[in-house]
């Protein structure tokens, strides 16, 4: 069986610049923290993201100039803190394509890319601006001759999740919800899994049908333990409302934010950060 | 007169910070039935509260679906977040997101909640920009789900924390979703979607004709004879006060963004 344990730093590496990006998680939860900060501190460029609904993790991609477009169905820090300043600022000013997406949409764009076929039907979509100005297009049933709108397969370079547990070989447990993580891992190139821990394999061999992610999909296993902060992690830990509020007080001015990014993410080493 | 009474009521509702969020959250579980499917979305705390608050009021079968994939969860605490672990709490089974979007796509879901940053007189949304869409003076946080949801949802019931004329408008920017919706709960009043155009069904207590036309850009038809809407009951407010002791239903009303 092959080897796949990396440090974080060997496995964000991998990743080219110019890449489609997927993350995992959902608005404040378990996203990949870890891994968004080592992207962070390697200064990749040109990134499009890929994500439902997505929060800090697509923001600070904005911020340190590491996203180029961003392909959501929304981003935003929801009720509690608000708006996604940086995102917002960096598609203002022409720095990053806003690929806006239907959530459905995003969705869609992974099953045809786990499918092999070149786009997937869906239903809904008709009243909306976002066809035309998205470019997704409408065909005709060629059963019934009804329009359909058709959304191109979306093909992930690298996908990065943060699951409770994996092994060596990248069989992973998530606990809770999975969003669109297994989706990602199935369509994506190239798979970075990071772990709360590594465990034994052999743990999984009790109860295969509750593991999410199937290893021979994963290319990479990470372990950073707390690695998804500031995102939440059902059953371990919370979102960490004030680290959150501190960058989006940060955030109001390009000055304090360049500040905050070296003082909190460049400049100290990942495990103190993550600890 | 009618505009110091106007004025004088208006900041009264707003330096009485319960008294919307309590009659917004009962407005919004008296339109859920008992037996229906309902699906709320990423940063919808007012929803979250009206589908809990119409289960143990008068939809003890109504299906609670959102994100979390979580069925009929019982949390113990609401989350300020919508997508939060929290709201797996007392699931007994797990769905994902992917399988509540098809369960819409094929007709079976009764009811979506959503909402504008500007909603227009026949009830579509724009939660993508102002300005042009590839160069926009604001980028907005973007519809989620809504493209899809609006069209194939049964129905869909709009929320909105705020009503003013820039909000509620005659043109949108864009228009992002489009659909099936029966009715919109603002802080001032309700409306309902007839014959393709959204009327104001009901008032809420102390609001009055002309302060729903002052806030609204579109032309309403609105006055002597419209309805009030009945005040929470004892009952609705005390089992709102048992089931958000910690105020989330008011947490809307700290945000300027829908």
């Amino acid at each position: 069986m092959t080897e796949k344990t990396r440090s974080l730093a060997e496995a964000i590496a991998e990743i080219a610049d110019g890449s489609r990006l997927a993350i995992g998680g959902n608005t404040l939860h378990r996203g990949p923290g870890a891994a968004v900060h080592e992207i962070v501190r390697q200064g990749k460029v040109r990134l499009e993201i890929v994500k439902t609904a997505g929060a800090y993790d697509v923001d600070l991609l904005c911020a340190a100039g590491c996203a180029t477009a961003v392909a959501a169905g929304f981003v935003g820090f929801e009720t509690p803190f608000g708006m996604a300043p940086n995102y917002r600022r960096a598609v203002e000013q022409g720095r990053v394509e806003a690929k806006e997406h239907a959530c459905y949409t995003v969705i869609a764009g992974l099953r045809a890319a786990i499918q092999g076929v070149p786009f997937m039907p869906i239903a809904g979509m008709t009243g909306s601006d976002l066809p035309a100005a998205r470019g997704f297009q409408t065909l005709a049933d060629p059963y019934t001759q009804q329009a359909v709108v058709v959304i191109p397969a979306l093909i992930p370079d690298v996908a990065i999740i943060h699951v409770h547990e994996a092994d060596r070989q990248g069989n992973a447990r998530i606990i809770g919800t999975r969003f669109e993580d297994v989706l990602m891992v199935q369509a994506a190139r190239h798979v970075i899994v990071t772990t709360e821990q590594i465990v034994d394999g052999a743990d999984f061999e009790a109860s295969p049908e509750s593991i999410a992610i199937a290893g021979f999909m994963v290319d990479a296993v990470v372990e950073a333990p707390h690695g998804a902060w500031p995102f939440s992690c059902a059953r371990r830990y919370d979102y960490d409302a004030a680290y959150l509020t501190a960058y989006l007080a940060a955030a109001t001015d390009e000055a304090t934010l360049q500040q905050f990014i070296a003082e909190h993410l460049l400049a100290v080493p990942a495990a103190l950060i993550e600890a | 007169m009618a505009a110091n009474t106007a004025t004088a009521r208006r900041t009264g509702a707003d330096t009485n910070p319960v008294a919307a969020p309590a009659m917004m959250a009962v407005t919004l579980a008296r339109l859920l039935q008992d037996g229906e499917t309902v699906f709320h979305g990423v940063a919808s705390p007012l929803p979250m509260v009206a589908t809990l608050l119409a289960q143990r009021l008068h939809a003890p079968s109504l299906v609670y679906l959102n994100i979390t994939g979580g069925i009929e969860s019982r949390p113990e605490q609401l989350p300020g977040s919508t997508v939060d672990p929290r709201l797996l709490h007392g699931s007994r089974a797990l769905v994902t997101l992917t399988d509540l979007f098809d369960l819409a796509a094929r007709g079976r879901l009764d009811v979506a909640f959503l909402s504008g940053v500007q909603i227009d007189a026949s009830g579509r949304i724009n939660m993508s920009v102002i300005g042009d869409f590839a160069r926009p003076t604001v980028r907005l946080p973007g519809g989620a789900g809504s493209a899809a949801l609006m069209p194939s949802a049964r129905r869909t019931i709009l929320w909105r924390t705020k009503h003013d004329p820039r909000i509620f408008v005659e043109r949108l920017d864009f228009i992002t979703a489009d659909g099936n919706v029966s009715h919109v709960v603002t802080p001032l009043c309700l409306f309902a979607r007839r014959a393709g155009r959204l009327t104001v069904a009901s008032l809420h207590p102390g609001v009055t004709p002309e302060m729903v036309r002052d806030a609204t850009g579109f032309a309403v038809d609105v006055g002597p004879a419209t309805p009030i809407t009945p005040p929470p009951t004892e009952r609705e407010l005390a089992a709102l006060a048992a089931l958000d002791p910690g105020q989330i239903s008011a947490s809307e009303f700290a945000r300027t963004a829908g």
